[in-house]
């Protein structure tokens, strides 16, 4: 059985907390043993959100240890670095690079920090990073796809998460969740498998830059 | 709430629930009755969810508070049957004035309290240790690990109970309360048909005159000694020794004991158990309280050095050093005392990594179980303190030392901690469309149409969403206390001598926990001040519970109480009913109170909680920006903050997914770029 633990984080409306309960079913379906706590403010969407999940251990405490993470996801540039204290150097990092700025920020009292800022900090920390460029998801039914699946897609493209849970398993899930999205759902979560083989690993691209 | 139900046996189920539903299922087993709590965070689950399934033969309810949730519990107990009351840590400060009355006279049925604390601090309210509550009361409390501990547990608590007399506290902190993980449970038990029992005994209810009361302290002190007893045969705090004496023994209270394993293990090549034989004893322990004499004297008796882990404060370490004292014990012990380890924050590996270092345990930094390599946090290895280097239990060879993740001992380095720093604040505020936004730009007008300056005027907050009114952009409310507190604060600041309007602001849900002896108060001592009741119809910040006052549909039994009729039969001098989305006439009624330099005012600011009108697909109105007409001055959003506007390209763009068309921006565009459809049809 593999051990893996993950850190997923964001900002509350995002579905970071519903990332977190397919995580659950899908490892329940697995038959791999799971815990995960969700961290949330409030009632009230806009706070920071941030979900625990560890896989393949019996019996084990809900936080993941700081510097413990295998996979760290943040769906939020600025909240990224956040996520810096799970990580050691080896560890996986997917930034899905949306930027929410707070209203502090859009009326410009607050300052939000460059792309290019964040991911010099992450590089201090990390010995490579994933970001996925929002603007790559694919159009389904006229809109983008579900940012939240297909940053779950792009989480099943590394080999530790696939290791512990089968894709398929996490496509079936997918299906018995939400039957009438099915569609939308399996097309956000393919992309994402796609999106997350396809994008180089660094700090350098800074958009989310693909392999040629 | 609980998903995938896997048929495993005949009739245990394994599925994912949180702890809080471990707890309601544990009590369903055991076959309480009647269940009783008041919302808070991180206990609301486990109401919450016995309210979902159909118990046609029990009672559950949201009680008016906490206090009257457990004095329903314990009658019910009293009168033969199982009761469960929950609640936050918060709450049981609420419930602890006839919590330690009913301590004193014991139980008849099982009772069983179940509150959550918060180390850490994840939802707000002082980070207090609830177990300080058990120690004064002398009540047995169970402090579960894991989720499945929580389901069998709450079993225990009722059997321990009944056997004992004595209400018995089960004591969960967040991350358990909150957490999900797999847990077998087994089919519900039906409450059992027994006829109440009524017994008129003033020795034991009641507590008039002092020999009564001297009896009920010997007789609760002889109640803990009994359930002393039995948890020491059940063995519900687990000792194992080492197989040499001497070394280290820790001792693990509650949830920090599965961190303990994951930590042993790290600073050994075997795993817990095998390192815990050779040169670690373990006492992990599930009752602060009481106190676990009999194992921890075994554990004295057997190591040199005593390492305690608990959360918040030292109360199992500080028993230790009373039995360390009687047994002549003379090695050290490692914990809060001795300044290792802290009293503030929740624990995770990191701290019992901290409290091991101090004992010279260090993590192995590479090797390990080869399966869970790429597990092993890598912290660079602390050298071992001077006393006890014969506890090391594995190399520090191949210790690799990452350059700028984690300092010297395992701390986040300076690059990781300002990082996070880095980020933009994100202070919350209330959701799009929320009734409160309209009620704090109201207040701040009047504040200003009254000829006051904002800084001058003391607005006190209570407890619940209407707090948000602390946070930009309104920043508004001036203190928060406790359920109701801002009605008594605010008479406090009129005997102060304030020369300018006080106005104190509250819930409806706060209204009916605790704010109406404070609005008496006001009433009978002609306190000249102004209340704002912000009545939404839920109890919102914990995830929309029924209160007394939430609409006739949705009060399961029973019916709702007409708040604005409570208001005035208490008869202050001016009641105002106003809707907080007309701006103006909440504004003109807030100004006329302001105005009146006498008397207990009142405005009642009514509408329902946006969150629940959007959940049941109610829209009045449409909010539409004309881009065009927008000069981007961005003054909509610097007034009202409200999360469904943002600044696009060249104007500002609305979230139809969040706007509920409230119509508040529309307020203050100065080119008229905003508009909805109440505006236009005239209706205002
Ligand atoms: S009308 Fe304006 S203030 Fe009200 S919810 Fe819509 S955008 Fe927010
Ligand atoms: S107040 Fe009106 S003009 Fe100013 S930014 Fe808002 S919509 Fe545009």
């Amino acid at each position: 059985m593999i051990a893996c633990d993950i850190v997923l984080i964001g900002v509350g409306g995002q579905g970071i907390v519903t990332l977190g309960d397919l995580i659950g079913r899908a490892a329940l379906a697995a038959n791999v043993p799971v815990s995960y706590v969700p961290t949330k403010g409030m009632a009230q969407r806009g706070g920071f959100v941030k979900v625990e999940i560890r896989l393949g251990r019996e019996t084990v405490g809900p936080r993941v240890p700081e510097h413990g993470a295998d996979l760290v996801v943040s769906m939020e540039r600025s909240e990224a670095l956040k996520g810096l204290r799970f990580v050691r150097p080896n560890s996986r990092f997917i930034l899905y690079d949306h930027v929410w700025e707070p209203t502090g920020v859009m009326l410009g009292k607050d300052d939000y920090p460059s792309q290019e800022s964040v991911l010099e900090t992450m590089s201090q920390a990390l010995s490579d990073v994933l970001v996925l460029n929002p603007d790559n998801r694919p159009i389904f039914d006229d809109r983008p796809v579900a940012a939240n699946v297909f940053t779950l897609g792009a989480m099943f493209s590394t080999p530790i998460l696939r290791e512990s849970i089968d894709p398929r398993t996490m496509e079936s899930v997918l299906l018995h969740r939400w039957p009438k999205a099915s569609e939308a759902n399996l097309a956000a979560f393919h992309s994402g498998v796609q999106e997350g083989d396809a994008t180089e690993y660094g700090f350098s691209q800074f958009s989310g830059g693909r392999k040629s | 709430m609980g998903f995938a139900l896997i048929e495993k046996g005949r009739d245990v189920n394994k599925q994912i629930l949180t702890g809080n539903q471990a707890v309601a299922l544990g009590a369903l087993r055991a076959s309480v009755k009647v269940v009783t709590g008041y919302p808070g965070t991180p206990s609301t689950g486990c109401l919450t969810h016995l309210l979902t399934l159909d118990l046609p033969d029990r009672h559950v309810e949201w009680s008016s508070n906490e206090k009257v949730a457990f004095e329903i519990a314990s009658a019910a107990a009293w009168a033969g049957h199982r009761a469960l009351c929950t609640m936050k840590m918060s709450g049981l400060n609420v419930a602890y004035d006839a919590l330690i009355s009913i301590a004193y006279s014991g139980t008849n049925g099982g009772l069983v309290i179940y509150v959550a604390d918060d180390p850490g601090v994840s939802a707000g309210m002082p980070e207090q240790d609830s177990r300080g509550f058990a120690l004064m009361s002398q009540l047995p409390m169970l402090e579960p690990a894991t989720l499945a501990e929580a389901y069998k547990l709450t079993q225990t608590a009722f059997e321990l109970s009944e056997k004992t007399g004595s209400p018995v506290f089960v004591r969960l902190t967040t991350a358990v309360a909150v957490g999900h993980a797999l847990v077998e449970t087994e089919e519900a038990i039906a409450p059992k048909e027994i006829e109440p029992i009524l017994e008129r005994d003033i020795a034991r209810y009641t507590k008039a005159g002092s020999k009564i009361c001297l009896d009920q302290h010997q007789a609760l002190i002889d109640r803990l000694n009994h359930a002393r007893r039995i948890i020491h045969k059940m063995g519900l705090n687990r000792v194992k020794l080492s197989k040499e004496p001497g070394g280290l023994g820790i001792i693990s209270v509650g949830a920090t004991s599965t961190y303990m394993n994951e930590a042993l293990a790290l600073c050994s090549r075997l795993d817990a158990s095998e390192a815990s034989s050779s040169r670690v004893s373990v006492l992990s322990v599930r009752t602060t309280i009481p106190f676990p004499s009999e194992e921890v004297k075994q554990l004295l008796g057997h190591c040199e050095t005593i390492l305690v882990l608990e959360e918040l404060e030292p109360h199992v370490e500080q028993a230790v050093y009373v039995a360390a004292q009687q047994l002549g014990f003379t090695g050290s012990i490692i914990g809060k005392l001795d300044g290792t380890l802290s009293p503030i924050g929740e624990y995770g590996v990191a701290e019992v990594l901290k409290g091991l270092g101090a004992c010279g345990l260090s993590p192995v930094a590479s090797g390990g179980k080869p399966q869970a390599a790429h597990n092993e946090p890598q912290v660079p290895n602390v050298p071992a303190p001077q006393e006890s280097a014969t506890l090391i239990l594995a190399s520090n060879a191949g210790a690799g030392r990452p350059p700028t993740v984690v300092g010297p001992n395992g701390e986040p380095s300076s690059t990781v901690l300002s990082s996070a720093a880095m980020a933009a604040p994100r202070p919350i505020t209330v959701c799009a469309g929320c009734p409160h936004r309209g009620t704090y730009l109201a207040i701040e007008a009047a504040i200003k149409q009254a000829g006051f300056a904002k800084d001058d005027v003391m607005v006190t907050g209570d407890i619940g969403c209407t707090i948000l009114g602390m946070n930009p952009p309104f920043n508004l409310i001036w203190n928060e206390v406790s359920m109701g507190t801002s009605i008594s604060l605010a008479q406090g600041y009129v005997h102060a001598g304030l020369k300018t309007p006080v106005i104190a602001t509250m819930g409806d849900s706060t209204f009916f926990h605790g704010g109406i002896p404070g609005l008496i108060n006001a009433i009978q001592h002609q306190v000249p001040l102004t209340l704002v009741v912000m009545d939404n119809g839920w109890t919102s910040m914990t995830g929309m519970q029924v209160n007394a006052g939430t609409d006739d549909a949705f009060q399961s039994e029973g019916r709702r109480v007409d708040i604005e009729a409570v208001i005035r039969g208490l008869g202050p001098d001016r009641v105002e009913v106003v809707d907080p989305f007309d701006l103006n006439a909440t504004t003109k009624a807030l100004t006329r109170c302001l105005a009146e330099p006498q008397g207990v005012k009142v405005v009642l600011a009514q509408r329902e909680c946006a969150i629940q009108t959007k959940r049941r697909g109610i829209v009045a109105e449409y909010t539409t920006i004309d881009p065009d007409k927008c000069i981007l001055c961005k003054q909509c959003l610097r007034v009202t903050g409200c999360p469904a506007l943002s600044v696009a390209q060249d104007s500002i763009a609305i979230d139809a997914s969040l706007c509920n068309g409230c119509g508040l921006c529309t307020e203050f565009c100065p080119t008229g770029a905003l508009s909805n459809s109440r505006a236009e049809g005239g209706a205002k």
